[in-house]
Order: structure tokens, then sequence, then C-alpha cells
């Protein structure tokens, strides 16, 4: 049986439900002959209320719940706006690189940029006329379509560099008839050296 | 819970922190604890964090020394509905240890356990902090009371002198 002192002792744990089974029985039989006790425990439930009471649960403003939210999710999303980010990019490139009809159309794409933002100039030049699928096959495995769609010629000079041939009335030959491949000729017309282009207006078979 | 630890102004401050930090942590979280008894030890963290930072701020704890407290004797009326307000005061008076168990335990309503999580203590200190914290909150709320009503007498006496 519990005495006075030893229930005093354990107050807070019978009020805030922290004992055995067992011992709340033990302090309730006390309890209940124990006047001075029943009030003490009294007065503690009506402190803890009283705290309660006061302090209650603080509903939170419109205004911290967006910040919190915001804090969260933007940093949260942050980095995975850039593994987007990443992932479109790579996926765009490996697109590129892997279909060869996307990968003309992008490199027909800068090739249009820069001619529009080169200079031109008069020139006559002199090469040989190659196939320029099969030598991008052959130097970086480019899937070319040469047996479907034929080949397409272009120009290579003697510092060993290829020229675009640039579609137009008068290089119609140049570049879509495959008879004249390995031949050399001398092309009159204008040079785009950094879209690394020829415009045709005129050439000869040598 | 906020609001009593840091003030009404930088509670915001403090939830926001918490929040964020907790969603930074999301993997230290232990599926076996309580999710709330984990935020409260986060919020707990960043609070103490904060006084660190700013050590003029820094609420003097007491938890240490051994304050001999009555029973819970008190005269059974001094807690009236007009006495209420002096409970937030006394609360603001106590040890930071002793008003955080308090409020843990009787407005979050968590168990020794969690508010051992929360504290970061064993289950004993947290039982001795809420024993000596509730007679000393007992206590201050008392002795308010007391100059409250000291305070009020010459205004009574003023009031009903003709």
């Amino acid at each position: 049986m519990m005495d006075c002192k030893n229930i005093r002792e354990i107050f807070d744990l019978y009020v805030d439900g922290e004992l055995s089974p067992e011992a709340i029985v033990q302090a309730e039989a006390h309890l209940a002959e124990c006047d001075s006790c029943r009030r003490a425990v009294d007065r503690l439930n009506r402190l803890r209320q009283a705290v309660k009471a006061r302090v209650g649960h603080y509903q939170p403003t419109a205004q911290l719940v967006a910040r919190v939210r915001k804090s969260t999710i933007t940093s949260w999303l942050r980095p995975t706006i850039w593994t987007f980010a990443a992932a479109a990019i790579l996926l765009v490139a490996a697109t590129i690189f892997f279909t060869p009809h996307v990968r003309s159309v992008v490199a027909n794409g800068l090739e249009f940029v820069a001619f529009h933002v080169d200079d031109s100039r008069a020139t006559v030049m002199e090469g040989k006329l190659l196939c320029r699928d099969c030598l991008l096959k052959e130097e970086y495995g480019y899937h070319a379509m040469c047996p479907t769609r034929g080949h397409h010629g272009s120009l290579q000079t003697r510092d060993g560099k290829i020229w675009h041939i640039l579609d137009g009335e008068a290089s119609e030959e140049l570049i879509h008839n495959s008879k004249l491949l390995g031949r050399t000729v001398r092309i009159h017309g204008r040079c785009f050296r950094r879209a690394s282009s020829i415009e045709v207006d005129s050439y000869e078979v040598l | 819970m906020a609001r009593q630890l840091a003030g009404a102004e930088a509670a915001d401050d403090l939830v926001q922190e918490t929040f964020l930090r907790a969603w930074k942590y999301f993997e230290t979280f232990d599926s076996a604890t309580h999710c709330r008894a984990w935020l409260f030890r986060i919020l707990r963290n960043v609070w103490i964090g904060r006084w660190r930072k700013s050590r003029l701020e820094l609420p003097v704890t007491e938890t240490g020394e051994e304050q001999i407290e009555p029973y819970y004797d008190w005269e059974d009326e001094f807690l009236r509905a007009e006495m209420s307000a002096d409970v937030e005061r006394a609360l603001s008076e106590l040890p930071a240890d002793y008003r955080l168990a308090i409020l843990l335990a009787d407005v979050e309503e968590f168990t020794y356990e969690e508010i051992a999580h929360v504290m970061e203590c064993p289950i004993g200190t947290v039982m001795s902090r809420l024993n000596r914290g509730r007679k000393m909150l007992a206590r201050l709320i008392r002795t308010s009371g007391d100059a409250k009503a000291s305070n009020l007498q010459p205004d009574e006496f003023v009031r009903r002198t003709p």
C-alpha cells in the first residue's frame, strides 16, 4: 500500500498516464482514502489544463503555411528542375547523335545559321568531287542513306578541306550525279568560309 | 510550441527552418519514431542552434540546480480564470528545459519516451524536469498573482474614494 510520501513522488507519472496498470491500482487505492493527496492531484491536473488552455494549439497563418510550402517545395524541386534540364539536354543530344535524319536536319540548321552570319565572296575553287555522306560514314560512322537517297556530292580542295555545295540549279548535277564523283572540277561562284559552303554559278569538269 | 519557445515574432522563422531541415534530412527519419516527435526534435535543435548564434539571447537554464519546491500544496483558488493570463508569463520565466518538457507533455501530449527522444535525454531526466518544472511554474503563477493583487489595492482604494 502506498503512503503519502510514495504517491507524491509519482504524481506526475500518474497524471501523465505513465504508470503501469498495477501502480495505477495502488495509487487509486490510496487516493480513494486520502483527501489531501486527492486534492493535490486535482491541483496538478488543473495546472496542466491551465497550461494547455493558455498555450493551446496555435493555428498557423496562411502566410506561414505559404512560406513553409514555398521553402520546402522549391528546395525539393530545385535539384529536380536541374535534373530534368540535364536529362532533356542529354536526350536531345542522344537523339541528334543517334538519329541520322535529325542529325542532318540539325547540321543543316547550323549550316543555315553559319551561312547567314557569313561573309561571302566571289571565288573559283578547284577540287575533287566526293560523296559527303560516304566520307562522314567512313570518318564518323555516320548512318549514310546513300543506297536509298543517292550520293551527295561535295568538293574536296587540295588542302583536304571538304566544301559543302549549296543546292541550286547550277549545282544540281554536282550534288546528285554520282557519275561525277571522283572527278576534278573547277567551280565559279561564291564561297562562305564559316559555313564551309560554296554557291555554284557555273562549273567545269576537268 | 514555436511561439512559446522563440516568441511570436521569431516563431514563424523557427517553424520554416524546422520544416526545411525536415525536408533536407528526411532520410534520417526512422519510421519507428513518431513523426511528430521527430519534427519536434528538429524544432528543438533549430531553436538551440539559434541560441548559439545569438548568445546574448541565451536563456538561463537552471536544470542543474536543485530547486526545493513544495509538493502540490498550493491554494485551491490560485488557478482562477483571471490568473490564467499569468500562466503564459510564468511559463516564459521557466528555465528552458523545464518549459519545453512541460509544453511537450501538457500541450503536445507526448509520452515520456517521446519527450526523451525530442529532448535527447534519459526518461529519468524528463521526469525530474516535469516535476521540478511544474512546481516552479505553480510558484511563479502564484507569485505573479500575489503581486497583481497587491498592485490592485491602491487602484481599488482610489476608485472607491469619493
